[in-house]
This record gives C-alpha cells, sequence and structure tokens, in this order.
C-alpha cells in the first residue's frame, strides 16, 4: 500500500533518519519501535504529510507521490492520532469528530440531527456505547478523549492509520477496546501503523516490526519470528560507551527518601550519598519529572519524610528547596529553564535574589567565573541567552544553579536536543561537579547516558521505583524491559 | 549594557535614551515657535504640576507591567484615598494626620485585595482591576458625593504650598521617582519582577516567589496610586468623585510610551516619568497653539500607536540578523 525508499531527514546537528525503507501492507498492523531519539516521529510526520524528506520516495498503491501539506496525505486516505491532544475542550464529542467534514443542511449550516447520528453510529461501530455525542470533550477523561482522538481519524475512513504511542493514557479496559478496533479495521483491509514503546502490547497485535535505531533502519521482521529480548538488542545494541566514570560516591547521604507519595508517583524511596549520580530511568510518563518537582517543592508531598543531609525537611515552594541547596535543571530548558530574553549575567542572577537586600556583584562574578569554567561561547555575557546554541543555554543554566552553591543537583534531560560535542562537555562537568562532593538526582531516556554516568540507577514505572540497580548490575537491556514492564 | 555603543539602532532601542533626545528636541522646536509663551518659567513648573499625579501612579504602574500586570483601578483608587480622607476630616472631624493614613490604608487595602485575588486566587488581572475600578469608584461616589470642599489648613499646605518655586506635588513626584529608580536598579527585591515578567515559570523555578511578589506589586501600586490622591485633593481644595477618570489609560499609555511591554519584563522606572513628561509637553504644545481640546486625546492615541508600531519593527530587524 505505501512504500517508503531511502528517506533521509537531517535537522541541524542531527541525521534523523538515514535512508530509511519500509513496506506497508494493506491489512496488517504494522509496529515501528526504536528508542527515544531514534527518529520515529520524524518517520511518521513525513508519512502523515507534516514533513518534507530531505531525500527519498514515497510510494502509495503503486505511483510515486509528493506531500506538500497534511490535507495531500489526508485526502489519499492517510489519518494520523498523535501523542498529543488536538480536541476541543469546549466542543461535543460529535463536533470534535467531525470538525473537517460537518454534515450540512441545504441552507449551509451544520445539520447537529445529522451530526449526532453519524457520530452515535460511529461510536456504536468502536463499540464505545457509554460516550455521548452531545458530551462535551471537557468532561471526558484523558483515556476517554484519546478514544475520541481515535474516532476522529477513523472518521475519515482512512486507508493508513498511524497511531503514536496510543496506549500511554488510556486504561487496560480501553486498551482491549482500541485493539479490538484495530483487529476489525485490519480485517477491513485498513493498513495500521503502530509505535509504541510496550513490548507486551507489540506482541500482542502486531503483525509485523520494523525497528529504527540512531535513524538507521534495522530491518523489518515478522512480530512471529521475534521475543521481546531480541527486539530490545534490535532497538539498543548500539556499541556502549568504551569506558564509564569511576565513582565518586561518598559514605555520607545527601538525600533520604523515605515513603513519599504525591502527584504521578508513589512510595518512593531510595537515598543519593554524597558525591553520587544517582540516575531515574523509565519510559515518558513514569512519574520521574513529577518526582523531582515535588522533592524541589514545586509540587506537594502528600505523605513520607525527605531528609537533606540528616536533617528532615519540607519544602512549600522551589524558594526553601533551594535556600536548603537544592537545585533543578529542568527539561523544557527553552520554555522554563532559561530567560531567553535576558543576559547570561542576568540568568545567573536570578537564583540570586533572595540571597540578599541590595544588588551586588555576585551575579557578574559568578557569571565570568563559570563563562571560563564551564566554557560557556559567548563573546560576551551581556549576550541574550536566546541568541545562544542549546549546549551553551544549558551551560548557562547550570552556571546559574552552581552559583547558588547547591549540595543537590537534579537534572532532568540534560542534554535533550543538544549536540554531540556539547553532551560530552556537559558529561565532563557533571562528573567534575561530584568530584567536588555534589550529588546529582539524573533523569535521563537515553540509556547510554545514563549508563554512563550514573553510579546507581531507579527504574520507574507508572509512578513506582520497580527497582534500583548497581552501575556492573544494570544494562540497556535490562533497564527497558523493567521500565516496558516485561521483566520476568 | 555598559559596553554599549551610540549607533542609531542602540539609541532607537533604548528608549528611556531615545526619548529624552525626542523630548529635547521637541522642546527645541516649542521655544524657537513659542519663545514667549512655552520657554518660561511659570509654563515650565505648570507643566511639572500637572504632569506629577500622573506620574506617581505611573511609577506604580511600571512596577507592575515589568512584572507582566496591569491595574486598570488606579483611577478609583485616586478618587478614593481622597475622598476617604476628605470624608474623615470633614464629617468625622478627624486630625488630617490619620485622615491621610485612613487614606493611603485604603488605597493599600484595595491593592492587597487586587493581588491576593489575582496572585492566590488566578483571576485575570484585567477582569479583576476592571472590576476593582467599578466597585472602587461607587466607595469614591459615596464618600464625597458631590464633592468635599473646606479642609483644614494642614492639609492643604501637603500639595499647595511652594519649596524653591516649585509646588510640593513635583517635589514628591521627583523624590518618589529618583527613590524607586534608585531601589529598582539596587535591590534585588524589584529587580525579581524583570525576571517574573520575562518567564513567569521559570522565576518560580528559580527560587522567585512569584505570587507574593505579585500581591506586593498591587499593593506598592495602590499605594503610590494613594499618595497621587491625596496630593490631587490637597492641591485641588477638594475631594471629587470624579478625580482621576480616565487616569488609568492615561498611565497605561505613558508606561508604554517610557517603554514597558504588555508581555512584561521590561521598562524603567525612569521611563515612566518620561512618558508622561512627553506626554504633558505634547499636552502644553496643543494649548499654547489653540488647538482645540478634542484633539489632544486623537494625537495621543496616534503617538502610542506609532510608538508601539516602531518597536515591532525594531523587534522585526534584530531578529533577522
Amino acid at each position: 500500500m505505501l512504500e517508503l525508499k531511502n528517506i533521509s531527514k537531517a535537522y541541524p546537528g542531527v541525521q534523523a533518519l538515514n535512508q530509511v525503507s519500509l513496506h506497508i501492507q494493506a491489512g496488517e498492523i504494522h509496529a515501528i519501535c526504536g528508542e527515544n531519539g531514534a527518529g520515529k516521529s520524524t518517520l511518521m510526520n513525513i508519512i502523515a504529510g507534516n514533513i518534507d524528506p530531505d531525500d527519498g520516495e514515497l510510494i502509495w498503491e503503486g505511483r510515486p507521490v509528493r506531500f506538500d501539506s497534511f490535507r495531500a496525505a489526508a485526502d489519499l486516505g492517510i489519518a494520523i492520532v498523535y501523542q498529543e491532544r488536538s480536541l476541543v475542550d469546549e466542543l461535543s464529542v460529535a463536533e470534535n469528530i467531525y470538525v473537517e467534514k460537518p454534515p450540512l443542511t441545504s441552507w449551509g449550516l451544520i445539520d447537529f440531527k445529522q451530526l449526532w447520528q453519524q457520530t452515535l453510529h460511529l461510536l456504536q461501530g468502536l463499540g464505545l456505547e457509554d460516550m455521548a455525542p452531545q458530551g462535551m470533550v471537557s468532561s471526558l477523561s484523558p483515556a476517554q478523549k484519546q478514544m475520541v482522538e481515535i474516532a476522529k481519524a477513523l472518521a475519515a475512513q482512512p486507508k493508513l492509520l498511524i497511531l503514536d504511542e496510543p496506549t500511554s493514557a488510556i486504561g487496560e479496559k480501553e486498551t482491549t477496546v482500541l485493539f479490538n478496533i484495530l483487529q476489525k479495521l485490519k480485517e477491513d483491509g485498513v493498513a495500521i501503523v503502530y509505535i509504541s514503546h510496550r513490548m507486551a502490547e507489540i506482541f500482542q497485535i502486531a503483525d509485523r516490526i520494523t525497528v529504527l535505531k540512531d535513524g538507521v533502519g534495522q530491518g523489518s521482521f515478522a512480530a512471529s519470528t521475534l521475543n521481546p529480548q531480541q527486539l530490545i538488542q534490535l532497538m539498543v545494541g548500539r556499541a556502549l560507551p568504551t569506558s564509564s566514570f569511576q565513582t565518586d560516591a561518598k559514605n555520607e547521604t545527601c538525600l533520604e527518601v523515605d515513603q513519599i507519595s504525591g502527584p504521578g508517583f508513589q512510595e518512593i524511596s531510595f537515598d543519593i550519598k554524597r558525591g553520587e549520580i544517582f540516575a531515574l530511568a523509565g519510559l515518558i510518563g513514569a512519574g520521574r519529572t513529577e518526582l523531582a518537582l515535588a522533592l524541589f517543592g514545586d509540587a506537594p508531598i502528600r505523605t513520607g519524610k525527605l531528609r537533606l543531609n540528616g536533617r528532615e525537611v519540607r519544602f512549600k515552594n522551589p524558594s526553601e528547596a533551594i535556600a536548603q541547596g537544592i537545585a533543578y535543571v529542568p527539561e523544557e530548558r527553552k520554555s522554563v529553564g532559561v530567560f531567553l530574553e535576558h543576559s547570561i549575567t542576568e540568568n545567573v542572577q536570578a537564583a540570586l535574589l533572595s540571597k540578599s537586600f541590595w544588588l551586588d556583584a555576585s551575579a557578574s562574578i559568578a557569571a565570568t567565573h563559570f563563562w571560563e569554567k564551564l566554557s560557556i561561547k559567548t563573546p560576551s555575557l551581556q549576550q541574550k541567552a536566546g541568541l545562544l546554541s542549546g549546549g551553551n543555554q544549558q551551560k548557562v543554566v547550570l552556571a546559574k544553579w552552581l552559583a547558588t552553591q547547591p549540595s543537590l543537583l537534579i537534572i532532568d534531560e540534560p542534554t535533550r536536543g543538544i549536540d554531540v560535542g556539547a553532551k560530552a562537555e556537559i558529561y565532563q562537568i557533571l562528573k567534575d561537579l561530584t568530584l567536588q562532593g555534589l550529588s546529582i538526582l539524573l533523569i535521563s531516556s537515553e540509556l547510554p547516558e545514563v549508563l554512563l554516568l550514573a553510579d546507581r540507577i531507579g527504574v520507574m514505572r507508572r509512578g513506582r521505583l520497580l527497582q534500583v540497580l548497581n552501575k556492573d548490575e544494570a544494562s540497556e537491556t535490562l533497564i527497558l524491559s523493567l521500565a516496558a514492564g516485561t521483566h520476568a | 549594557m555598559t559596553t554599549q555603543k551610540f549607533t542609531l539602532n542602540n539609541i532607537l532601542q533604548d528608549r528611556v535614551l531615545s526619548l529624552s533626545l525626542t523630548i529635547v528636541f521637541l522642546m527645541l522646536v516649542l521655544t524657537l515657535l513659542y519663545p514667549t509663551q512655552f520657554a518660561t518659567w511659570d509654563n515650565f513648573s505648570q507643566v511639572l504640576l500637572n504632569l506629577s499625579i500622573d506620574t506617581i501612579v505611573a511609577v506604580g504602574m511600571m512596577i507592575l507591567m515589568i512584572g507582566g500586570m496591569f491595574d486598570l483601578s488606579v483611577g478609583s483608587v485616586v478618587a478614593f484615598s481622597g475622598g476617604l480622607a476628605g470624608y474623615l476630616m470633614y464629617h468625622q472631624d478627624l486630625p488630617v494626620a490619620l485622615a491621610v493614613l485612613a487614606g493611603l490604608s485604603g488605597a493599600t487595602l484595595v491593592g492587597l485585595v487586587n493581588g491576593w485575588l489575582i496572585a492566590r486566587i488566578g483571576i485575570n488581572p484585567m477582569i479583576q482591576t476592571l472590576a476593582m475600578m467599578g466597585i472602587v469608584r461607587g466607595f469614591a461616589l459615596m464618600l464625597s458625593g458631590a464633592g468635599l470642599q473646606n479642609f483644614p489648613w494642614e492639609f492643604i499646605v501637603i500639595g499647595q504650598s511652594k519649596l524653591l518655586q516649585l509646588q510640593t506635588p513635583v517635589w514628591y513626584m521627583l523624590f518618589i521617582v529618583l527613590g524607586i529608580n534608585f531601589l529598582v536598579q539596587r535591590t534585588t527585591f524589584f529587580r525579581r519582577y524583570y525576571f517574573i515578567g520575562g518567564n513567569e515559570r521559570a522565576a518560580r523555578l528559580s527560587g522567585i516567589q512569584v505570587e507574593r511578589m505579585k500581591i506586593w506589586a498591587f499593593v506598592i501600586s495602590a499605594l503610590l496610586a494613594g499618595i497621587a490622591g491625596i496630593l490631587l485633593s490637597s492641591r485641588l481644595g477638594a475631594a471629587l468623585s470624579t478625580s482621576g477618570r480616565g487616569l488609568e489609560l492615561r498611565v497605561i499609555t505613558a508606561v508604554i510610551l517610557g517603554g514597558a511591554s504588555l508581555a512584561g519584563g521590561q521598562g524603567r522606572i525612569l521611563g515612566a516619568f518620561l512618558g508622561a513628561l512627553f506626554m504633558a509637553i505634547i499636552n502644553n504644545a496643543l494649548i499654547i497653539g489653540r488647538v482645540s481640546g478634542y484633539w489632544q486625546e486623537v494625537i495621543l492615541g496616534v503617538i502610542l500607536i506609532l510608538a508601539v508600531a516602531m518597536d515591532q519593527l525594531l523587534l522585526r530587524r534584530v531578529s533577522r540578523k
């Protein structure tokens, strides 16, 4: 039905896809697997007409095609269900589903009677009888919204349906419903492209599996010829970093987390030694960032205790956490990490504003110090942070926090969107910091990074800390199977 | 900032500098056009007196706008604080000092309510202060009715005496502008507003207590409006319920001319003064030139649009590099 030949796509600093070929047949469920950053999303967006490939060919039912827009792909019968929602909360289920082509009266107005009918019919066909076409989307649960999203894609009666992590927001019950729908569509000859991290699901539903790794196709396989361990091997199987760092962990405990629960995580216990790098691994949505924000005082901790350097602490807001020596480098660097419109010095100043009443030179002294120490590449410290590269912006954020002289640094996805050279620099910086006695809580979805840096690794899944692995017993395969819930 | 060169681009981007130059230029032109009317000490001190009330309110508005907020209720607070002090003196025979203190406390309370509802409950500042504008105006009407007069000498002297040939409101204005300008440049407290206006979430994650700071901004702004209200009714010798009508828009205009942006994160206190000064000089010129009063508002509106349009063009020029 759809054939991709030697598709390539590069972004500044990263080859997202490199000569990827893929054949999707009518009436099959085709899973695409790969780690974060393997190029799955880029590939999907090319099929859906959102992104132009730099190179390569798309062949639709035997004819070469070029999608210059999302519409062009939709007109051919390609529909995509994204991870992010595209629904309008303040409209009804039916209006959302038929937002593109609502039934019209002879006056050219929306024919609501017809709209309710059509939607009811569609929902019944999908086994979603309990959802009312007139109901507001805002009143639905996340799982129900996801189902509406899928119904919306199906309303256009596509020949090719792309699903991006469709089960990440839904429960067991909806998953069963969804799989029944997919089976039925398959029997009707619809081709389905299915992206998921969850091994169990993939083997339950997929006919064929294509594996991507660092933008390169690793081949397509009949699902029956693979087992989960082999699949993970294919996804991960890159050369491991040649040497991991020596540990600098001391015997004193820096942070002790005792049975804490809060929004998005439950009953978490672990500790971090002085000079240790403790990594939290897990899939997106496992609750790692939520946990980090709670440790930083930005979200409430409902039950459990927190001890920092031996003293019990409880933070009402980040300000209190910072005063006690905790620093937090957020995941979304551009939107909440740096002040893009402010200079480098001012960025450093941001975390020092509670230290004294009068403004003093401490920010500019610190900025100058870290400019050299972290080798921030900029002609001047008066440069706006927004004009720096991602790697240098991250160094500015690090400089801001190091200027507060923290004892614990929480760092969330430190190298996302950062080029390879700057990555290596940041790793070295983090490692040097532990030598000076700083403890680091590292959150990362990049397993090689975790294995390179971490002294111990906590694997989280669905808001719980499953297991803490020592550096020498951890492997990508083990972490991934724990995180995905396939470990026996 | 210390190493910037005096290129045209830099002058245009530094609003305090460009506005100062514009004002100097405007004054030169007006001196040449109306040497006997414009360039006199009397006219000069009158212009300063007229802009003093607006400027004091504009300083508070500038703090809010640096933090990405604004307050539409300041005009009503001006009438309210004057009205409350006047009512207590006129009907309750309260000593002047206590009445003034009560007027200022009333104003501060309005700011506290605004700030608390906006920061803690999450009401949109536009809606909250628009509603408060009506509520406080209503109280001002109840307090001063058709207008209160015959205040004690001790009250009148606050706004009607002279020092070095300048009326006291001018001195209050200069003191407030320079004092708060100093604090904004030198204290960590006021510096936080630049970060809150620049990126609220990032500010919180940098340890700034955003909610508390927001409440403070509304309190400071309302207190300054309260001071302006006391000065105004003392200067007029009367508390009028119509005082400060339309003031909020005039002040926001001045502050935006002075370099603030609705998005927040930028602006300087001196800019608020210069914006108000610029508007006062234009007004003065129109009066001397006997242009109909109706045109004044039209011309100020046009100037505001031109100033903001120029900003957008400059922004595009910078971002294209």
